[in-house]
């Protein structure tokens, strides 16, 4: 699964890190990032990074297989 | 609703209407998704999560102006920024945005769990000698006590903020003008505690960022400056006092939720985005159309007035499973309580903190409690008597 943040979604809910802060980390402004690295999201963090996805009050955060 | 020809002509957000507001909102989804009411000068209701959602994300239709409230605050003047739209808008948001990411907020939770624990404390001691009152003793003294430190509003005026806010946010609807002479008392108290600060040894707080912001090389105006500390007064004082207490009021009644929270603290997190959900002090905030436009079949008009009804739309059975029903580990739950869009509730992030660890605090100092007048509404900041089970 691959995962990451639609930059003109976000407005900074930060509910993204409330599920899954290995995989999204909050810049100074407040808006969310997938994390270097954590692009490909490895199957542990699957279950975190789906409930990101669906509390994500802007639709911001995108997964693919 | 009284005249069943044209279901939602009284539809109203406020005061008494909101006491079986849920069932109107019901009503209203199902017989006009898009409804006019006639109150306030009249406007439009969208009620459905995904249009509702459609309109916040497009503030080039839906403009802010004059007023996100409906009816206005107490004054005219466009409170910066949640009245302000694109491009200007953006100027003034991001001066704020860095002191109430999740990060800045992590800085204060510690003084939020004290502040917390103190006042929790106060309300054990009263309930031993008979029911009390866990909204004034509570709910309005957490968020004021914390907000007022984040932003730099001096202990010493605390008490009086308690009234203006009454006035300008519940007495507005019955009572304009109480609303405006309040506004202009908070106003002439911004006026003064801005001429202060300007000379006085800089602190780190909200009114010291908003003095040293910069819009194209020019500091923000008096005028602009006593705006955004207004609307920072009315959105920081009131509406976490309303969150907390309808919390405290829900697990007052449901006893078995409250002993769940308090053998599983961990499930607070979820328990308080459901609250937020079903109970949200945030019922519906108005917007501006800006070209003919047509939703759910109905045509409105550029320039009219249009409410977008969040409540609504936090309970729409197109978004949620069972959701009338509150399930405190609902795990599936974006919701519309701080709204979407560009103008996502900048205080979002302190709110959260503030509800999940005074909560937290409150369960963890007061043992079971009970509601000791079942008449008062789940709605509003008014009184929340508790007793001891």
């Amino acid at each position: 699964m691959k995962v990451s943040v639609d930059e003109k979604r976000c407005q900074g809910h930060a509910r993204c890190i409330a599920f899954a802060a290995q995989v999204f980390h909050i810049d100074d402004e407040g808006f969310s990032h997938e994390r270097e690295g954590f692009e490909t999201v490895t199957p542990e963090l699957e279950k975190y990074v789906k409930k990101a996805f669906a509390n994500c009050p802007e639709n911001a955060i995108l997964i693919s297989d | 609703m009284s005249d069943n020809n044209r279901p939602g002509l009284d539809f109203d957000f406020h005061g008494k209407a909101l006491d079986n507001i849920f069932e109107t909102y019901a009503e209203i989804r199902d017989k006009c998704p898009v409804g006019h009411s006639e109150r306030y000068g009249g406007f439009w209701f969208i009620s459905k999560n995904n249009d509702i959602f459609a309109a916040e994300q497009d503030p080039e239709r839906y403009s802010v102006a004059p007023s996100m409230l409906l009816p206005s605050f107490g004054t005219d003047i466009p409170m910066i920024p949640i009245d302000i739209d694109p491009p200007k808008h953006w100027e003034y948001r991001k001066i704020l945005l860095p002191l109430f990411t999740p990060q800045a907020i992590r800085k204060i939770e510690n003084g939020i769990r004290m502040t917390s624990r103190e006042l929790a404390i106060k309300v054990l001691e009263s309930l031993r000698h008979g029911p009390t009152d866990a909204s004034s003793m509570f709910a309005r003294p957490v968020p004021t006590i914390v907000f007022s430190r984040i932003a730099g509003f001096p202990e010493q005026d605390w008490p009086k903020f308690d009234k203006w806010v009454y006035d300008i946010i519940y007495a507005r609807v019955e009572y304009p003008e109480r609303a405006k002479n309040a506004a202009q008392a908070v106003m002439d108290y911004f006026n003064d505690l801005l001429m202060a600060r300007r000379s006085a040894e800089p602190r780190e707080d909200v009114i010291q960022k908003l003095l040293e912001a910069r819009l194209d090389g020019n500091p923000l105006s008096q005028d602009e400056l006593i705006s955004y500390c207004y609307l920072l007064f009315v959105a920081g004082l009131d509406t976490t006092v309303w969150a907390i207490r309808s919390s405290l009021w829900y697990l007052g009644q449901n006893l078995e939720d409250q002993r769940r929270l308090r053998e599983d603290p961990e499930l607070i997190y979820m328990a308080v985005e459901e609250f937020l959900r079903t109970l949200s002090p945030v019922q519906a905030m108005a917007r501006t159309c800006l070209a003919d436009t047509v939703i759910q079949g109905q045509k409105i008009s550029a320039g009219e007035r249009v409410v977008l009804v969040f409540g609504s739309g936090n309970r729409d059975p197109d978004a949620y499973d069972h959701p009338e029903k509150i399930q405190i580990d609902r795990e599936d739950n974006k919701h519309l309580a701080f709204g979407a869009g560009i103008h996502r509730c900048l205080g979002s992030n302190l709110a959260r903190a503030e509800l999940v660890i005074s909560l937290k605090e409150f369960l963890n100092i007061v043992p079971e409690f009970t509601l000791a007048e079942p008449s008062e509404q789940w709605h509003g900041i008014g009184k929340l008597t508790i007793r001891m089970n």
